[in-house]
């Protein structure tokens, strides 16, 4: 099994660990409520360095990427990042990433631990270009901030206070124990806070810098399943659930970023998808009463069986049962009472509209 | 460690059972169990009147990542279960052994008890699966 950096930091804490994607990871500390309580009102820490971490280089990187993603790349300008995906032909998603511009023909991509080497074979297998793809997965930390009160945390233990005039999707770059360290104004919780991406050896300093700064004001270390409730709230796509390689972005509801006037690989049917040729959607689902959704679980409108439940489970911060589900397009709108079927029970439901949990600044 | 009280009978699967007379058995899972699943978010008691075989699926227990079946320690009717649990889910965290009993059953004889562990067989049982 693989380990970051700060696997030693896990231990120490006590943390549950679990198999994630072949790395030893921190499923919790104490507890994911407390640990998601915490993200909401103060701040969370995560270790999300199995993540990977893609550079592409060169005048043709632009290009290269153009033809990856359905996402004009004229929407990005340097020091900022945006979401997206890499398409198949059929218009399913290989990977949901983050691209993050340095400079003209300077791109750092965030992607998904599971799907690392599958990204990175189809990025190399589509590169017609001279731009240059580098793997730095294996020598690059990431540690998540996360939480209302991460912009005091982080100018406790940043000498430079640059990242609390970031705005949302922005990054910089200082120098943190004599070392360039990226931090971007993102996350995947929800709430405000920042992403830290840095040398593996630098990562057990941050990490116990950020605790001990952050301590008194509520900071707790957050384990993925904190990670997987605050992101699910968010209604936030999972690789692997929500979206793909058989459910394309506009399916999944993130369609927002189909844009790209380029050449990209799925056009056509992401075109057809975006102009309403879509089988199906993905909605928000949530039980008033008693009963917890989970991933599997059939949605049914009466005796029509609309869809499936991709991400499902109890919403610390709602206090019921939530979850996204798949289903046939037009045949749950916002406000529709629906049934869960829950151990072979049928559970009222109602189609939600989306997100959960707003985005909190 | 998890406290495991001296005068419970206990399952392989994490149950405890407590008589109540001779004829009433007072079911819930143990401080380990409630340990390994954490935050607890929802009970799915048994119907009342329903009858169990021993081992039989009685109730569910989720926490917030799991799903957990509960079984009957040992074969009855479901006389009584707690429905205090139904909106305060999280007792069987912070009372495993009191107020965060799951259920109870009327037992028809004694024999099926001598099958349960004593505390003591119990914890070496909990040290074993480690």
């Amino acid at each position: 099994m693989k380990r970051t950096p700060l696997y030693e930091e896990h231990v120490k804490l006590g943390a549950r660990m679990v198999d994630f994607a072949g790395w030893d990871l921190p499923v919790m500390y104490t507890s994911i409520i407390d640990e998601h309580a915490a993200t909401r009102t103060a701040a969370g820490l995560f270790d999300v360095s199995h993540m990977g971490e893609i550079l592409v280089k060169g005048a043709q990187a632009k290009t290269l990427l153009g033809r990856l993603i359905p996402t004009s790349m004229d929407r990005l300008i340097p020091g900022h990042c945006m979401y997206s995906c890499l398409c198949n032909e059929r218009g399913g998603v290989v990977d949901d990433i983050f691209i993050f511009m340095i400079g003209e023909g300077d791109y750092y991509i965030v992607v998904n631990a599971a799907t690392a080497e599958k990204d990175l074979a189809w990025i190399n297998g589509h590169n017609e270009t001279s731009a240059a793809v580098i793997d730095v997965s294996a020598e690059t930390a990431k540690i998540d901030l996360q939480g209302p009160r991460a912009r005091e945390i982080a100018a406790r233990v940043l000498d430079d206070d640059t990242p609390a005039g970031l705005a949302r999707f922005q990054f910089t770059h200082v120098t943190y124990g004599s070392s360039p360290m990226m931090v971007s104004h993102s996350g995947y919780t929800g709430e405000h806070g920042y992403e830290f991406f840095l040398p593996n050896a630098n990562a057990v300093k941050l990490w116990t810098g950020i605790l001990d700064a952050g301590r008194d004001l509520g900071l707790k270390p957050a384990g993925l399943g904190a990670r997987d409730s605050l992101r699910l709230e968010a209604a936030y796509s999972l690789y692997g659930h929500e979206i793909t390689d058989d459910i394309s972005p506009i399916e999944a509801g993130i369609g927002w970023f189909v844009n790209s006037a380029d050449d990209y690989i799925g056009k056509e049917i992401l075109v057809a998808h975006k102009a309403g040729g879509a089988g199906r959607e993905t909605v928000c689902i949530e039980i008033p009463g008693r009963g917890v959704p989970r991933e599997g679980c059939a949605v049914y409108s009466g005796d029509d069986r609309l869809g499936t439940m991709t991400s499902a489970g109890f919403s610390p911060t709602l206090r019921k049962g939530i979850g996204l589900a798949l289903v046939r397009r037009g045949t749950a709108q916002a406000g529709m009472d629906v049934q869960v079927e829950i151990r072979g029970a049928r559970i009222p439901a109602r189609v939600v509209r989306r997100p959960f949990y707003k985005f909190h600044d | 460690m998890s406290t495991i009280p001296e005068e419970l009978k206990y399952t392989k699967e994490h149950e405890w059972l407590r008589m109540d007379g001779d004829f009433i058995a007072v079911c819930g899972i143990t401080d380990h169990a409630q340990e390994m699943l954490t935050d607890i978010v929802f009970v799915e008691l048994p119907e009342k009147g329903l009858d169990l075989e021993k081992g039989e699926q009685a109730a569910v227990v989720e926490s917030v990542k799991a799903v957990s079946n509960i079984y009957a320690p040992v074969s009855g009717k479901v006389i009584e279960v707690n429905t205090i649990l139904e909106d305060s889910p999280e007792l069987v965290n912070s009372d495993p052994y009191g107020e965060g009993w799951i259920f109870k059953l009327e037992i028809k004889g004694a024999a099926e008890l001598d099958d349960l562990l004593n505390a003591d067989d119990y914890a070496a049982h909990v040290e074993a699966e480690k």
